[in-house]
């Protein structure tokens, strides 16, 4: 039996989305097509839009279908960006996930200014700071609610007023958020958010951007009125469709759930923190997404470490998954203070709606025996832990 | 519970099959390819095929999916650049002509690799070398010339100890290069006529002077004078890192009789010529020596036959240790240019008994 501790890379399809698949009957047709089997699909396609706009408090015309998490930052920030040209100036933070990252740096080479806010040790934005770099020529402020790699939640709605004062646009990256923890549109007083279907346990390769005022933005994707003339294309009908049963569930579980969630994370963090001497958790202690748990193991690879626990039947990631290919460490552990070989000596361990007390429990003994050997394996990096268990 | 191997696998045929074998013989394969070479600087393309996409593993992923065992990439490029790479540039510069495969397999396959298998309680680690790993009537280990001596790779081997030998596999050992194409294409492995890879991996296109001056950038070798045995100039030559100790070609000076590079001298950035005669050696002198069975006494003399070149013949030499780590070498007849860096290795037949990093002519 594996044990999938990988929620924030993907979380496994829920049943609900899976029984729906059986029957997709509203697939026959387009729902741009005049005839009843093209009314059939487009009343699918806006029955799922509405259960997703329902889990954000918010008008389910303002949500624009999307190929995910990463083409709605795009649209946001490429779509801002292009909207108000006299803007020049754009806000962020160093611990953004890529899909802000690099399109940030592509403006930038256009002869944007952009912002990157540092953070605290526990990856938190400072709000002092995010007041003073928001400015009137600010095209948009781009900021995520949730760390995709330590789960810390920021503290957006305060930044709402400042930022609607300048003139700006507020945009807020909700792709770890949504589903875990309780959102609405209008208490963070955004003006685009973005959503993803499969970390809630909806399919891959399907997402949405909250657009308040569809004027505030540009399309980059040309060819059709489809989404308000904001994505044209065909949508991605089977997908939309699983991401609105995935949040009809999420919508009808979210207390319990996240709660439930947040008491195995606690059990987990716990037993290894009793486990793994020197063990540290990045991130905040509370102010956390329940699912996340980015964690330090002393003087070990976390490549050896994750790997070892693959072979363990544990899965887990050194971080987010499109960074997990490349040589260089966490950028967010690096922003937060930490040096690099700590970055390279975490694992991130995410839970969702499928992981159960029986596997926590098991993953705990597993990951801490694991960690053990591995640490005895590559003895150039031993005296850190003769260290920590003195 | 049968033993586990971690199998490092290049996508190549050779890893492929050694993979193949372990499983078949019933070994917990786990296999691993090591990401090592830098991607050419300012090639985006490739520098984003990182993640989630085709790379040059593939070959290696499918024949781990076909084979049904676990299959890993590793990142050990900053290790390789470090101990291996940077290496490579500072022998050039020091006018030495060195073997990064020699320092990989040291360095990284039987080190950091080893320390991934314990990581992850492997017994072994496996490779496709061509090799033989043999045990002697008094138990020790012993390394062979492979049965394909055209593939033969013990050279590149020296550097494995006691320690190293009883743990690792080699199991291309007894197989011809032309057996092991012929058991891939019964696997139906796509990689079993893939071309052999020649070059250095982290120098693709074969230009080690211009690798070279872009690692080293201002610290590149200047350009200076071509000399005789006497020391009188014959030409120019635009840096010692552009020769090796006895290459005759791209010397760009006009002579009746043809000269060979007898020496580099890093100093003053000279390169010594001089006639094919003279260059004729009479053995060398080996530093960083490892034997595979240390029991060598100091002062000792064994006959051997010498390799100072993975693609030359052996010679035949006395080897006398002079300390325990440096050795001298004595051809029995004059021997052929001596290049300080490449590694010499020691054969008593099949057997293969170690080696050093050559020094310095004698």
């Amino acid at each position: 039996m594996r044990i999938y501790l990988d929620h924030n890379a993907s979380s496994p399809l829920r049943p609900e989305v899976r029984e729906a698949y059986g029957d997709l009957t509203e697939l026959a047709g387009n729902p741009a097509s005049i005839h009843r089997s093209g009314q059939r699909a487009r009343r699918a396609l806006e029955a799922a839009r509405e259960h997703i706009a329902a889990l954000i408090s918010a008008d389910p015309r303002d949500i624009v279908f999307t190929s995910g998490g990463t083409e709605a930052n795009n649209l946001a920030i490429f779509g801002t960006a292009a909207a108000t040209p006299a803007r020049r100036k754009i806000v962020s933070s160093a611990v953004e996930h890529s899909s802000v990252i690099e399109p940030l740096n592509a403006l930038k080479e256009r002869g944007f200014e952009v912002v990157m806010l540092p953070v605290d040790r526990d990856g938190r934005i400072i709000p002092g700071g995010a007041l003073e770099a928001i400015d009137n020529r600010t095209a948009l402020v781009t900021l995520g609610v949730a760390n995709a790699e330590t789960g810390a939640l920021q503290e957006l709605a305060p930044l709402a007023d400042a930022i609607r004062n300048c003139g700006a646009m507020f945009h807020i990256d909700a792709a770890q958020a949504l589903g875990r923890i309780p959102l609405s549109v209008a208490t963070l007083g955004c003006d685009l958010m973005t959503l993803s279907a499969h970390k809630l346990g909806g399919p891959a390769g399907i997402g949405a951007l909250y657009v308040r005022d569809a004027a505030c933005l540009a399309s980059s994707i040309l060819g059709g009125p489809q989404e308000r003339g904001l994505r044209a294309g065909t949508p991605n009908l089977a997908g939309a469709i699983g991401f609105g049963i995935a949040a009809e569930t999420v919508a009808q579980t979210l207390a319990d759930e996240s709660a439930r969630v947040a008491g195995l994370s606690e059990r987990l963090l716990a037993r290894l923190f009793e486990m793994v001497p020197g063990l540290i958790l990045n991130g905040p202690r509370h102010d956390r997404l329940p699912s996340t748990l980015g964690l330090t193991f002393p003087g070990v690879l976390g490549e050896s470490l994750l790997l070892a626990l693959d072979l363990e039947g544990v899965e887990v990631s050194m971080g987010s998954a499109c960074a997990a290919g490349s040589v260089e460490p966490s950028h967010v552990l690096l922003a937060m203070g930490r040096t690099e070989a700590e970055a390279r000596s975490s694992l991130r361990l995410s839970l969702g709606w499928s992981t159960t007390a029986a596997e926590i429990d098991r993953a705990a003994e597993i990951i801490a025996r694991v960690w053990r050997r591995v640490a005895n394996a590559e003895p150039a990096r031993r005296a850190p832990i003769a260290e920590a268990s003195r | 519970m049968s033993a586990r191997a971690l199998v490092a696998m290049s996508g190549g045929v050779d890893s492929s099959v050694a993979a193949a074998l372990l499983r078949e013989q019933g070994y917990d394969v786990v296999g691993i390819a090591m990401r090592l070479a830098p991607e050419s600087a300012g090639s985006i393309a490739r520098r984003r095929s990182t993640c989630c996409s085709h790379d040059d593993f593939e070959d290696a992923r499918r024949v781990a999916e076909r084979l049904d065992f676990p299959f890993y990439v590793v990142d050990l490029r900053a290790d390789f650049a470090h101990r291996v790479i940077d290496n490579f540039v500072t022998e050039y510069l020091a006018g030495r002509t060195p073997n990064p495969c020699v320092r990989c397999n040291l360095e990284i396959k039987f080190d950091r690799l080893w320390e991934r298998a314990r990581a992850i309680d492997a017994a072994f680690v496996a490779t496709g070398h061509y090799a033989r790993i043999v045990r002697t009537a008094e138990g020790r280990f012993g390394l062979a010339r492979a049965r394909d001596l055209a593939k033969d790779q013990s050279y590149f081997l020296f550097t494995l100890g006691q320690a190293e030998l009883e743990r690792t596999l080699f199991p291309l050992g007894a197989m011809t290069k032309r057996e092991v194409r012929d058991y891939a294409r019964r696997l139906g492995l796509r990689n079993a006529d893939k071309a052999e890879s020649q070059e250095i991996c982290f120098v693709p296109d074969g230009d080690y002077a211009r690798f070279v001056e872009r690692a080293a950038g201002p610290v590149s070798p200047r350009a200076g004078n071509v000399v005789d045995d006497a020391g009188r100039p014959l030409g120019r030559h635009r840096g010692i890192h552009h020769f090796t100790v006895g290459q005759r070609r791209g010397l760009g000076i006009a002579a009746s009789a043809p000269f060979y590079v007898r020496e580099l001298r890093a100093a003053s950035s000279e390169v010594v010529v001089a006639p094919r005669e003279a260059l004729a050696s009479r053995g060398l002198v080996a530093s960083d020596v490892r034997l595979v069975s240390p029991d060598m006494m100091i002062g000792g003399s064994i006959p051997i036959e010498a390799k100072i070149r993975y693609r030359h013949p052996a010679l035949d030499a006395t080897l006398t240790m002079l300390a325990a780590d440096r050795a001298e070498v004595r051809f029995n007849a004059a021997g052929p240019a001596v290049s300080p860096g490449q590694a010499c290795v020691f054969y008593r037949r099949d057997e293969m008994l170690g080696g050093g990093f050559i020094e310095r002519a004698l």
